[in-house]
């Protein structure tokens, strides 16, 4: 599994052309049809060529109820939108009705999206992909025998079930504005699977995802919840992200992530209530997947549609490795995106409620309860060997801090030049990539791969902040005893 | 600008009553009215001043379950909040005995520890109840934004105290349930909601999976074409796709021109079939262009918006007005022959044309009245209980009542200043509490006082007469609940608490006197406020100001007099003491001493004696006739009609109208024989209603009446309904029995009538003499007998 510097993650996507024609009735905000947009973009954006493109295998009932009862399995497989009456007892007992209406085809969309997930993980396990992609997966509601927020059947925990097969530990990682409740409840219980939720919470769908909600059992300190407030921006959610994922990763060390992408967590969303444009969004995805893990993409929420593919499209180009043009290539939905026929979206100037101040009290409680991890290493600020992974950027470092910085920064830093040099060539996410590799130095797994994003695939403003947070940083880390 | 620019979704502070704290809102909605006012659709958030009693102790148990993680906050948790508590009784018996011993710990907010007093209490306004009812209130009352967020447990609450405007909840309440509930879900545990976690795969263990069941490959990245070989490619399917368009006929019809043909033989389906077509000939462009052009000719590749004639467009435009998105009923009145695939997809791509964006701009129209947000200009206007600075000297200092117990009436009540830039009365008006500027801004915001200390918020508050006092002063420093009864005086933490023990020790009515609903006054006058009332000129008028209490007094000018006067006085005695004159006798003797007819001490004058009883004038008419007297001296009044008998009366078919009272004490001087040659003298008061009575009824004289009540009283008949006594010119209803007066009810009584002296009217009556005028007041029917010119009253029926 050895990469090049900057190669391409051989990824996996997989989309059953039907899926847009999925229809849950008239004033519903989920829209299948949001799938299709964005296998249209990737198309026209000629990021499909560059991709393993898979027509899932309908789940059959089997698969399903690897997780779900079987009851409710058979009662999904059985109704339909002219024998409703027949099962009023039954959408009353699994929540079939309002939310989750009984829709055309209902069966086989819940086939479609959870073959794609489990297929996905397949792969992942078979080691033939290190991304997959599913984005008419991230069902993340649904529980085991129960429908809930649009979701019927949760392909994610099967998904994730079919990874436990060959991963020991499994991080499950959900930027959905809503909590991802039916994953988190299915592993509520067990050590393997963490589920790590950021979420809009108070008085909002599904009303889980309180802080303390930390797991049960053996699975206690294996559930991560953070609750977030209106108006999350750019800024802030990595601000939260980036800590908390690296800690989890240290503590945690899974061997396989999967991330669900909700886009309803985007500014604007018909439901959602956070200011993230697409890059926040995707600048998520960019950094689970700087960890090198096998990594499984889903979609999930989202109901902004134009939004929603504009996302889904940034975030293939970001798994893929590849710079995507802003001006949007002309495809059958065109018009969809006006007046602007832009991919990326400005936030808008709504007031967000998350102070720094909040997001760090809660960082630290969670910081606190990941301490509790039997995995998690006493120490965390480590002298870390600077040699390893240098060498080879070490030239192209002293470059780029020529430019960038003034001569007196550059010598308040030359003692850390060997920190700095890894990620230079990146101009950017330095503070990331230290704090990522610490778990990785334990793990001989990992140490084969730095990082593999393409710098130019950053945002310039987003390499200004990661700079300044990283000088930050590294001010607080000035002294290793570098040998 | 952005300060005053209102979102949906806001949280905002909304005035209704320029005299009560602000509401707090959340802007749901904003929508333009016909009129072209804005309205706001609200979601309530509730203080805690707004709560009832018992929910508000809910809460503070509940916050104290969260802060502790004990087993019994646990319980209490969920006793709490899942018990619904319509009344006290409720909230008592929700509270577990267990729990008996929590109930006295002080109940605080988490996050309290290490605030002071004065902080906690300034965090119970800070503190909302979410409630999910929803108001629509004009736009214009919006009065500024806040936040409110739901309280985590990781912030302390200072970091709210600290913020302007900040406000958090925890609990949501329902206003129509009284229920207060966490508005939090629930992560189950139990084999019914976890799965069941796959194991590790052994080593050697075959994973029964096979990736190729699984999937269909349908492109792979591994192709060895350049990415322009793609693109040419592309173009050649496009342009195989454009000249078959060119051959087919019916293709021909909707693309008239090249252009167009070229545009459909464009659209992502070609491109997909395309992509489809390298891949299946093994990623070789020549298989491929091969596979384009068949021996059946040129591959043509519709989607849903080329395959639709222009009549099923038209139907499907005609269907969606009808039925909206209801796809499936399009389908089956519409176009049965089209599948739901096809009806979906096809509406997807008609969202990308003209006509739906002609339609969408009229809805956007439509839409206009929905607004995203709006401006509200800061509101200038003064708030009227605003003390202006020229009538703040009557409205601090002393209202015709001296000191009446004002705990100094030139503070703030609540920071205790002296001087501030403006002033506002608060609280109720006798009480004649003030606050400075920021006192009265905060406690507009925040719904409560700064300083827990000096008064009990709630006792001020005539608005709030339903809530007890402590419960707003709630962490002032406490004032037991002391139990009333006598020899009893135990003291409780809680009303509540003393509620029950009353009602268990002393007996269920015992609770009453607990409650006080409203502080009841009176005007004490000291000493020294009459002594000013006697000094003081600018008091000299007593008359004037028992009529128009409202009227301001200089104070100072007041006080200036009181000490000129007090110093005069104690110079020549107190100007205003009564002289002492003697008996009248003595004043008699003196008077005719000064008019030189020496009176003498035997002699007395027959004008000084008093007339005998027997010989004093018998009057012609008496208005108000004493009711016979009983045989043991009591006086027998009519009996007056029960509501049923009264109804039974009314059932007789005689009087077909129903009678008012009024209408036979009016007009019956008129035809009363023996008085009649003075008619025209003693006309009554017009009626509204004249003549109502068929038959003018005569008054009785007070033999007659004797007789009437006599007979009455024998046969136990009612007096007829004509017989009253009456007081005042207004007629009550008295009965013999129990003496208690029965009120007539409002329908039955006069109708309101005042004189209204014209200025002749009052021309005249300065023309009368004193007696003339006391006896025109004595007996108002009467005309007087001034001089001939008595100009017509004015008489003036009110409604």
């Amino acid at each position: 599994m050895s990469m090049q510097p900057h190669s391409k993650k051989r990824v996996c996507y997989y989309y059953d052309s039907d899926i847009g024609n999925y229809y849950y009735g008239q004033g519903h905000p989920m829209k299948p049809h949001r799938i299709r947009m964005t296998h249209n973009l990737l198309l026209n954006y000629g990021l499909y060529r560059k991709m393993e493109i898979y027509r899932p295998h309908k789940a059959t009932a089997d698969e399903m109820t690897k997780f779900h009862s079987d009851d409710y399995i058979r009662f999904l497989r059985s109704i339909r939108p002219d024998n409703v009456s027949e099962y009023n007892k039954q959408m009353q007992r699994f929540n079939v009705g309002e939310d989750c209406p009984v829709f055309d085809g209902l069966y086989e969309f819940c086939q479609l999206s959870a073959g794609g997930s489990v297929a996905a993980a397949v792969k992942l396990n078979k080691q033939a992909s290190e991304i997959c992609i599913n984005w008419g997966g991230g069902l993340h509601h649904a529980k085991k025998s129960e429908a809930s927020g649009f979701c019927y059947v949760n392909d994610i925990v099967l998904g994730i079930l079919e990874l436990l097969k060959y991963h020991q530990r499994v991080l499950y990682i959900d930027i959905d504005v809503h909590h991802g409740d039916g994953v988190e409840e299915a592993f509520y219980t067990t050590d393997r699977v963490m589920t790590v939720s950021f979420h809009k919470y108070g008085e909002y769908f599904p009303g889980t995802g309180d802080l303390r909600d930390i797991g049960a059992g053996k699975g206690k300190y294996y559930a991560v919840n953070i609750p977030l407030r209106d108006g999350m921006d750019d800024e802030s959610y990595e601000s939260i992200f980036v800590p908390i994922i690296s800690k989890v990763m240290e503590t945690f060390q899974p061997s396989a992530v999967v991330l669900q992408c909700g886009a309803d967590s985007l500014t604007g969303d018909r439901l959602g209530c956070f200011n993230l444009t697409v890059r926040g969004h995707g600048r998520c995805v960019e950094l689970v997947k700087r960890f090198g893990l096998p990594f499984l993409l889903v979609g999930g929420g989202g109901y902004t549609i134009r939004n929603v593919s504009r996302c889904w499209t940034y975030e293939t180009s970001v798994a893929l490795g590849v710079e995507i043009a802003n001006e949007l290539p002309y495809n059958d939905y065109f018009e969809y995106f006006g007046p602007d026929f832009k991919l990326h979206i400005s936030p808008s100037n709504m007031s967000n409620q998350n102070t720094p101040e909040y997001l760090e009290k809660i960082k630290n409680r969670l910081f606190e309860n990941l301490r509790m991890l039997p995995h998690a290493p006493g120490v965390q600020v480590q002298a870390i060997p600077e040699d390893a992974v240098n060498d080879e950027s070490d030239d192209e470092d002293k470059i780029d801090k020529d430019e960038r910085l003034p001569q007196s920064d550059k010598d308040k830093r030359i003692a850390n030049d060997g920190e700095l040099s890894d990620s230079e060539d990146e101009g950017d996410g330095r503070r990331d990539n230290r704090a990522y590799r610490a778990p990785q130095r334990k793990r001989p797994r990992l140490d084969k791969e730095p990082l593999q994003i393409k710098d130019d695939l950053k945002p310039d403003d987003m390499k200004d902040d990661v700079k300044n947070v990283s000088n930050a940083e590294e001010s607080k880390k000035d002294m290793p005893p570098n040998p | 600008m952005a300060a005053n620019m209102y979102r949906v979704g806001d949280c905002v502070y909304f005035e209704t009553s320029s005299t009560s704290p602000y509401q707090i809102r959340r802007i749901e909605e904003l929508n333009k009215t016909t009129s072209g006012n804005v309205e706001a659709k609200v979601l309530c958030f509730y203080r805690r001043r707004d709560l009832p009693n018992p929910l508000i102790q809910l809460a503070d148990k509940h916050q104290m379950a969260q802060s502790e993680d004990s087993p019994v906050a646990m319980k209490l948790k969920k006793i709490c909040l899942k018990t619904p508590v319509g009344e006290e009784q409720a909230a008592q018996a929700v509270l577990d005995p267990a729990l008996a011993a929590m109930e006295e710990e002080s109940t605080e907010l988490p996050g309290t520890d290490g605030l002071a007093p004065k902080q906690r209490h300034q965090a119970k306004h800070r503190e909302l109840f979410l409630s999910r009812h929803v108001e629509t209130l004009p736009a214009t009352h919006i009065r500024g934004k806040c936040t409110v967020t739901l309280l985590n447990e990781t912030e302390s609450l200072l970091s709210y105290l600290n913020k302007d405007d900040a406000f958090f909840y925890c609990l949501v309440f329902d206003p129509s349930q009284k229920t207060l509930l966490a508005d939090k879900g629930e992560i189950r545990v139990g084999s019914r909601y976890q799965t069941e976690v796959t194991n590790l795969l052994k080593e050697g263990e075959e994973d029964p999976r096979i990736s190729e069941e699984l999937e269909t490959l349908v492109w792979t990245p591994e192709h060895g074409l350049t990415d322009r070989q793609i693109d040419q490619f592309l173009v050649v399917s496009r342009s195989v796709g454009t000249f078959a368009r060119a051959l087919d006929c019916s293709s021909s019809v909707k693309q008239p021109s090249l252009h167009m043909s070229a545009a459909a033989a464009s659209r992502d389906i070609t491109l997909f079939h395309a992509m489809d077509t390298l891949h299946k000939s093994g990623y070789s462009i020549e298989s491929a262009l091969s596979s384009l052009v068949p021996a059946s000719g040129p591959v043509l590749c519709r989607d849903e918006m080329e395959e639709w004639s222009a009549s099923e467009a038209n139907l499907f435009e005609e269907a969606l007005d009808k039925y909206g998105k209801d796809f499936a009923d399009i389908r089956q009145d519409f176009l049965p022959w089209k599948t739901l695939k096809n009806l979906v997809e096809y509406y997807y791509m008609w969202k990308t044309t003209d006509r739906y964006v002609q339609q969408k701009r009229v809805k956007a129209v439509e839409a206009e009245s929905k607004l995203k947000q709006v401006y509200i200009p800061n509101y200038n206007k003064p708030n009227p209980a605003l003390i202006t600075n020229n009538s703040s000297g009557s409205k601090s200092g002393v209202l015709n009542g001296g000191t009446n117990g004002t705990p100094a009436p030139q503070l703030c009540a609540s920071c205790q200043v002296t001087s501030s830039n403006q002033w506002y009365s608060w609280g109720p008006q006798h009480l004649q509490y003030r606050l400075c500027g920021t006192c009265w801004q905060y406690w507009k915001k925040y719904g409560g006082l700064k300083t827990a200390g000096v008064f009990s918020e709630s006792e001020a508050e005539t608005t709030k007469s339903v809530r007890e006092p402590d419960e707003t002063a709630l962490s002032a420093p406490h004032r037991p609940h002391r139990c009333a009864v006598l020899n009893c005086a135990k003291e409780f933490k809680l009303r509540a608490h003393l509620a029950r023990h009353v009602a268990t020790a002393h007996g269920g009515e015992g609770a009453r006197p607990v409650m006080k609903t409203r502080a009841a006054f009176y005007l004490r006058a000291s000493p020294y406020t009459r002594l000013a009332r006697r000094l003081s000129r600018t008091l000299r008028r007593p008359k004037h100001y028992a009529r128009s209490p409202f009227s301001p007094i200089n104070l100072t000018l007041l006080k200036n007099d009181c000490t000129a006067g007090a110093e005069a006085g104690s110079a020549s005695g107190a100007a205003g003491a009564a002289r002492v004159r003697g008996p009248v006798g003595a004043v008699a003797a003196r008077l005719a001493a000064a008019r030189g007819v020496p009176l003498s001490r035997s002699a007395t004058h027959e004008w000084l004696l008093l007339t005998p009883k027997d010989r004093m004038p018998v009057p012609d008419h008496v208005a108000f006739p004493k009711p016979p007297k009983a045989p043991d001296g009591s006086l027998l009044y009519e009996r007056v009609l029960s509501r049923g008998e009264l109804e039974a009366r009314r059932a007789e078919p005689a009087p077909p109208l129903k009678r008012r009272a009024y209408d036979d004490i009016n007009g019956l001087d008129t035809t009363t024989p023996g008085v009649g040659e003075r008619s025209r003298e003693t006309l009554a008061p017009p009626a509204k209603r004249p003549n109502k009575h068929p038959a003018p009824m005569q008054r009785p004289s007070r033999e007659q009446y004797a007789a009437m009540c006599a007979r009455a009283q024998a046969t136990g008949q009612p007096l007829p309904p004509h017989v009253f006594a009456h007081v005042n010119g207004k007629p009550t209803n008295i009965t013999g029995r129990g003496g208690r007066r029965h009120v007539i009810s409002w329908m039955d009584a006069p109708d309101d009538l005042y004189f209204r002296a014209t200025d002749a009217a009052k021309a005249a009556r300065r023309a009368l003499s004193g007696g003339e005028v006391r006896r025109g007041a004595r007996a108002p029917w009467r005309a007087v007998r001034a001089g001939g010119k008595a100009p017509p009253l004015q008489l003036v029926i009110l409604d």
